[in-house]
């Protein structure tokens, strides 16, 4: 770490300590250190120099009141640095849609701390004009109450990435949203292991009884799924049996279609584009290949060619026959 | 100790900075804060490091005209740097916190905003979380923090979307379908416009507090152009779309309760929506691949079999 980076860094924690430090008055050397994530010497270390600065002449009322004892460091509220500093927009930003994201999931308390703290909040900062909304799918009311009173649940659930629907018995372990969409990770009793369900795509689910410890203590996977998804994301792509990695050929323009899936640009040729997908099952590429168009072209494996026109007599079928 | 310790020299200049009724000189600073070199040149390039660490730190270090050989005097102007208090309760603090563990932006951000209101350090662990919610926010969305700025100051934005330029009075910031949206009038259509943060090219350049020009009773909500089949051109034309059980509860779940018109005794229903991108509802009923099929109007209905004909006749 360069000086320069170290200095930053440490006027950063000072002042962060010096504000908390604040609003409790005094506090034991050991829990400020702890909190703060520095061992007992460093802190006073560190407290007793900040203590010495201070405005010519130094006269008592202009110096940083700090009080380092044997045990507890203290100052008090009003103190030079120790008072709530403004916030830069980024900051500012990520505190009101914290707030608004937590408000925003269903069932949350409307009237409770986290919305008085929002408006004071907003009173400081000037309102900005955010809002936040997430879906709220039938069945995520029934399943967050699985989750917290560790009960299984019996669902029909609908795969996009097979097409199928199949029922299950699940044990919901962790409930997240992303991308827009409502995610659960649940102990599936058909695949024995854990497995990622789409909210919206769970049609029914019915109690089926409590949870087995043994499903309770098992590990889950990351959140996030090791690269495979877009930057950022919780991800929700999870590499099953099916997937596989598949070369396709399309305009640039079409190019905001690949945005919101698993993939790499692999180069230009011919004036196309070549994308590689990390593909979760067929019908999964239909979709993105009849969104696509019929101009783009799956290079690799060959065997995948024939699934887009494959599937559009499918559903031309639904159609019925075409007027002459 | 052979080298002062740097850290208390930029708290001294910070205290001074602070304390300073008008702006000081260079000579005035180092007479007041121990530690800058004797050396004219030395002095000035150790200053300038200390103010560049202060600004990046957010510390507003202003630089103003002052008479006297040296010119520039610098000081802080503690209402731009404080806060004024905001009179957070404990649970209210604590709720705070609890909202910045639960939600995915983009650590640190949410952590250093707390240590600025005096919520530093690690919270006491609770149980972690649940349920969770990713919301991207800085990362990858360098965008989003200068137009939530022009919002909360009323401000004009220029920023480039699908190729040209565009001046927009922001009315509003949305999240919803995963993504983040800014709602506005755009100055040049003379309308109001939804553009996706993610799609912006480029830094927008955001105006002077109060430029932007609403029309009175400007509703973002109402404004707001959700769905792709809304962006287009064209007049809008109400598209019935019947949708079977396999995907009937996520259609709903996208478009709202109200959207419904009839439901089937399989479990199915009829959803109806706006739609002034014919192209885009195509792609849209498309995805559900043979779970729905566009009841009317016949020449909408004319535009799915058409692009599908072009699939279905590319292998024979």
């Amino acid at each position: 770490m360069s000086p320069a980076t170290d200095t930053a860094t440490r006027l950063r924690r000072l002042l962060a300590i010096l504000t908390w430090l604040a609003q409790e008055g005094e506090a034991p050397i050991e829990e400020v250190a702890s909190r703060f994530d520095l061992t007992p010497t460093a802190l006073v270390a560190e407290l007793e120099m900040a203590a010495c600065c201070g405005v010519p002449p130094y006269t008592p009322d202009q110096l940083l009141e700090i009080v380092v004892t044997e045990d507890t460091v203290s100052t008090r509220v009003g103190t030079v640095l120790a008072r709530p500093r403004r916030l830069s927009p980024s900051e500012g930003l990520a505190l009101a849609a914290a707030a608004r994201a937590v408000l925003a999931v269903p069932g949350s308390d409307e009237d409770g701390a986290l919305s008085r703290a929002l408006a004071k909040l907003d009173r400081a900062l000037g309102q900005p004009g955010i809002e936040v909304e997430l879906d709220s799918p039938d069945q995520l009311d029934t399943v967050r109450a699985a989750l917290d009173e560790h009960q299984r649940l019996a669902i029909s659930y609908y795969s996009a990435s097979t097409d199928q629907t199949t029922d299950r018995t699940i044990t919901p372990r962790r409930l997240f949203a992303s991308e827009g969409h409502w995610y659960v990770d649940a102990w599936c009793e058909m695949a024995d292991s854990v497995r990622r369900f789409r909210v919206d795509r769970i049609a029914t689910a019915v109690p089926a009884g409590p949870a087995a410890e043994e499903v309770l203590a098992v590990a889950l996977p990351p959140v996030a799924s090791g690269g495979t998804a877009p930057s950022g994301a919780l991800g929700a792509f999870v590499p099953g049996p099916d997937s596989r990695r598949v070369r396709i050929a399309a305009d640039p323009a079409k190019a905001w279609l690949f945005e919101a899936v698993p993939s790499v640009v692999e180069g230009d040729e011919d004036g196309r584009r070549v994308w590689e997908v990390f593909v979760g099952g067929d019908a999964w590429l239909e979709r993105l290949l009849l969104r696509l168009g019929p101009d783009a072209r799956v290079i690799e494996p060959s065997e995948d060619r024939d699934l887009a026109p494959e599937a559009a007599r499918r559903i031309l079928a639904r159609y019925g026959p075409s007027e002459g | 100790m052979a080298q002062p310790d740097r850290l208390e020299r930029v708290t001294d200049l910070l205290l001074v900075l602070l304390d300073a009724s008008r702006p000081l000189s260079l000579r005035e600073i180092a007479d007041r804060v121990p530690g800058y070199p004797s050396g004219h040149d030395a002095r000035r390039q150790a200053f300038e490091r200390d103010k560049r660490l202060l600004r990046d730190e957010g510390v507003p270090v202003l630089a103003e005209a002052i008479d006297g050989e040296e010119q520039v005097g610098y000081r802080v102007d503690p209402d731009a740097y404080y806060l004024p208090d905001l009179g957070l309760e404990p649970d209210e603090q604590a709720a705070l916190n609890l909202a910045v563990a639960g939600v995915h932006l983009g650590e640190p951000i949410g952590r250093e905003a707390l240590s600025k209101l005096g919520m530093g350090g690690s919270w006491p662990r609770r149980t972690a979380p649940s349920p969770l919610v990713d919301l991207p926010l800085v990362d990858g969305l360098p965008a989003l923090p200068l137009l939530f700025d022009a919002a909360r100051t009323g401000a004009v934005v220029n920023f480039g979307y699908r190729g040209e330029p565009r001046a927009v009075d922001v009315g509003g910031i949305r999240f919803r379908g995963g993504h983040w949206y800014v709602v506005g009038r755009d100055r040049a259509k003379g309308e109001a416009r939804t553009f996706r943060v993610d799609r912006i090219e480029g830094l927008p350049e955001v105006g002077e507090a109060g430029s932007a020009e609403l029309p009175d009773g400007f509703d973002a909500d109402d404004e707001f152009g959700r769905d792709p089949w809304h962006f287009g051109p064209g007049e809008s034309v109400e598209v019935d779309v019947a949708v079977d059980a396999a995907e009937a509860g996520r259609v709903v779940t996208e478009l709202g309760p109200d959207s419904v018109v009839e439901r089937t005794d399989d479990g199915g229903v009829v959803v109806r929506l706006e739609v002034s991108d014919v192209e885009a509802l195509v792609s849209w009923a498309l995805d559900l691949l043979d779970h729905a099929e566009v009841l009317r109007p016949a020449d909408v209905r004319a535009a799915v079999v058409a692009r599908l004909e072009a699939f279905a006749g590319a292998v024979r």
